[in-house]
């Protein structure tokens, strides 16, 4: 095989933190980049670390984010030969692949047969059946409407769960408790996916008992090597969103790994998988597990894989794309702990209601083990068109139990400032018991909701009244109009007047 | 010497706070019958260290405007950990405040949009009783369902939206009084 040429210019197909995070990799690589952005992200800190950055239409992400058409068109401008889709938009849809493939570029993700035979859940579901991979217990294909779905899950038996047949990141999905409750849910999930990716057929499965969320990182690349990274538990979720990842999983251990390793891999096989992705398990109370579905992207949490491997995702998906070869199972070597929290804006305190808005003042912490991948800066504004993740904060340590130390210190290090974060809610969850034990599942948030809203601690209430007191008594201070100024004495030391007048003032020594 | 009164808990409580300064930087606070000899060292944007007596806390001071009726800036002050938003309020202000009975909960409160969406369901109509956070209006908004719950304990006196409508930031959606 002849060696082609290597990619020269990537166009990364996204905003937010995963823009960002895409750019910084290849600026280490020394590859220029174009990034896009719409209307309301202009000022968006992707566009600002990128080589060139073209506008491909107003805010609503249908009309810029989405638009196949305006991308590869932006690609073509800006002579970009490659394109990273990120997380999100159009990462998990064929078509695209195909209209960059069409267009004569490298589509920097798994082929679009691959994407086909996994981005439509139903029909995944029965790949994976006749390569032999364990599947949740749950209807074959799409369900027509309500009344299927209630013969569906009578015929099951409660709970079972409401899926998007093209779902993803938790939208369109509901578990329903009883049957009274069919209905609305099942109305409620058919919106969500409509609006979420313009297709709202739903299936159903079987809710498994206190079931652990846990997925397999596989790489392969285009000469027919297929390799797993090691597991991430993503257990803690918030309505079927993940808000903490961490590796290893605590229920994990080295040969349950490697067998849930092998079916990954498998799973990978079986569709002709390259690049990154990630094969997604349930596993039940008695520790047997079953598919999920196949992410064919990157994921959000990929840094929690590569804070345990010292492997770089991104370099690796640039490097498949190129032709190159990926690494040897016997070579990929796990070390420590790492755990992930997403950032984002919305109010805990307000049933999580999202906050977008200006962010007044941000900074970000540091120190031992802590990595912050975020896509936003002080003075920015967050925009109400898209998902409110800031940033994703990870702290890696030798054990877990120091992990879980360092992230909750940095967690109450992070300052946003204008809008309301989540930092103090996840730390809540890190400190909880049951995440401390390890022994948690997918019902985490929902079980303990009460508890990880803590109420702020009242001994500290006088020093905060102190605080806003005395604040409140300087601002006034240094507000009031200057009175009698000091006379000019011919000679008089500017210094002393000035010191004078910080005295006066008050306060900022 | 200067006296504000705090209001916490979204002015449920108010607690009286009287400052006075002994040099720069330097104060003497009296707070719940106590005087605290403070010490206030300015950093950047609202971060202040503070030696209350001798124990050593950063203050986060975070300026929002205030919702509803109470247009004053809300302060969120955080210490260690805890935030407390806080409205602190001079002795003018509290006048006019308590002339205009605008300090607390009682009396008609709006429920408005707090981003711009579309409403997906409205689950009260007016006259129907209502607890302190009970949902009152499902807003799709950011692609999720949020709800959105009631102020206060009382009765829902004007429903403004129907199911289905788009609505911008800050359209008011209902009242409870």
């Amino acid at each position: 095989m002849t060696a082609r040429k290597p990619i020269q210019k990537i166009l990364v197909a996204n905003r937010g933190e995963i823009a960002v995070r895409v750019i910084r990799t290849c600026r280490e690589m020394g590859i220029p980049t174009v990034a896009v952005y719409s209307d309301a992200d202009r000022g968006s800190l992707h566009v600002r670390l990128a080589g060139e950055a073209v506008h491909v239409g107003p805010s609503p992400a249908r009309e810029s984010y989405l638009s196949i058409d305006r991308i590869v068109a932006a690609a073509r401008r800006t002579g970009a030969d490659a394109i990273h889709p990120g997380y999100g938009f159009l990462s998990e849809k064929a078509e695209f692949a195909r209209a960059v493939e069409a267009a004569g570029l490298v589509f920097i993700g798994p082929r679009p047969e691959s994407m086909e035979a996994m981005g439509v859940k139903t029909t995944a579901r029965r790949h994976m059946k006749a390569a032999g991979v364990p599947v949740v217990p749950g209807s074959e294909g799409p369900l027509a409407d309500e009344m299927e779905a209630r013969a569906f899950a009578s015929a099951i038996g409660y709970p079972v769960m409401i899926k998007a047949v093209a779902g993803g990141g938790g939208k369109g999905m509901k578990k329903v408790e009883r049957e009274a409750d069919l209905a609305a849910l099942w109305a409620s999930a058919k919106r969500e996916s409509a609006s979420a990716f313009g297709d709202d057929r739903l299936y159903v499965e079987k809710v498994l008992e206190r079931p652990r969320h846990v997925e397999v990182q596989v790489f392969a690349d285009e000469h027919g090597n297929v390799v797993h990274l090691g597991e991430r538990e993503c257990s803690v979720q918030r309505r079927q969103q993940k808000v903490i990842e961490e590796s290893p999983s605590p229920i994990v251990d080295e040969p349950l790994r490697r067998a849930m390793g092998e079916v990954a891999v498998r799973a990978a096989r079986a569709v002709d998988y390259r690049g990154a992705g990630t094969v997604e398990f349930l596993v039940d109370a008695g520790g047997a597990f079953h598919f999920l579905e196949m992410n064919t992207r990157l994921q959000v949490e990929h840094p929690v894989t590569e804070l345990v491997t010292g492997l770089d995702l991104v370099r690796m998906q640039i490097e498949v794309a190129n032709g190159g070869r990926i690494l040897r199972q016997d070579e990929v070597v796990r070390r420590g702990h790492a755990i992930e929290a997403r950032i984002y804006a919305e109010d805990p305190a307000r049933k999580f209601l999202p906050s977008p808005g200006k962010i007044t003042y941000l900074r970000v912490p540091g120190g031992p083990g802590i990595r912050d991948d975020g896509g936003v800066y002080g003075g920015w504004v967050v925009p109400p068109f898209y998902d409110p993740m800031l940033s994703k904060l990870l702290a890696w340590a030798p054990t877990r139990e120091q992990a879980v130390e360092r992230l909750i210190r940095a967690l109450g290090d992070y300052v946003v400032h204008g809008i309301a974060i989540n930092a103090g809610w996840l730390a809540a969850v890190l400190d909880h018991p049951a995440f401390r034990s390890g022994d948690y599942d997918t019902g985490f948030c929902a079980r303990y909701e009460a508890e990880l809203l803590r109420p702020p601690d009242p001994r500290l209430e006088p020093i905060a009244l102190i605080a806003a007191a005395v604040e409140a008594f300087r601002r006034e201070q240094e507000e009031a109009p200057v009175r009698a100024p000091p006379a000019a004495e011919p000679g008089g030391s500017r210094w002393a007047r000035l010191g004078r007048e910080r005295a006066l003032r008050g306060g900022g020594r | 010497m200067t006296t504000y009164v705090a209001l916490l808990d979204g002015g449920r409580r108010e607690e009286p706070v009287e400052v006075r300064r002994t040099g720069p930087g330097a104060y003497e606070v009296r707070l719940r019958g106590e005087v605290h000899a403070v010490d206030a060292f300015r950093h950047d944007h609202g971060t202040i260290s503070l030696l209350v007596d001798t124990a050593s806390y950063t203050a986060m001071l975070d300026e929002r405007p205030g919702g509803g009726r109470a247009p004053a800036p809300i302060v969120h002050v955080k210490v260690r950990g805890s935030t407390f938003p806080i409205e602190i309020l001079g002795e003018r202000r509290l006048r006019m405040r308590r002339a205009t009975g605008a300090l607390t909960l009682d009396g008609r409160q709006e429920l408005s949009a707090p981003l711009p969406g579309r409403v997906v369901r409205v689950l009260v109509k007016v006259g129907d009783a209502v607890r302190a956070g009970q949902p009152l209006v499902v807003l799709e908004a950011l692609r999720m369902e949020n709800e959105l719950g009631s102020p206060k304990d009382g009765r829902v006196v004007e429903v403004h939206v129907a199911d289905g409508q788009a609505v911008e930031a800050k359209t008011k959606l209902c009242a409870v009084e």
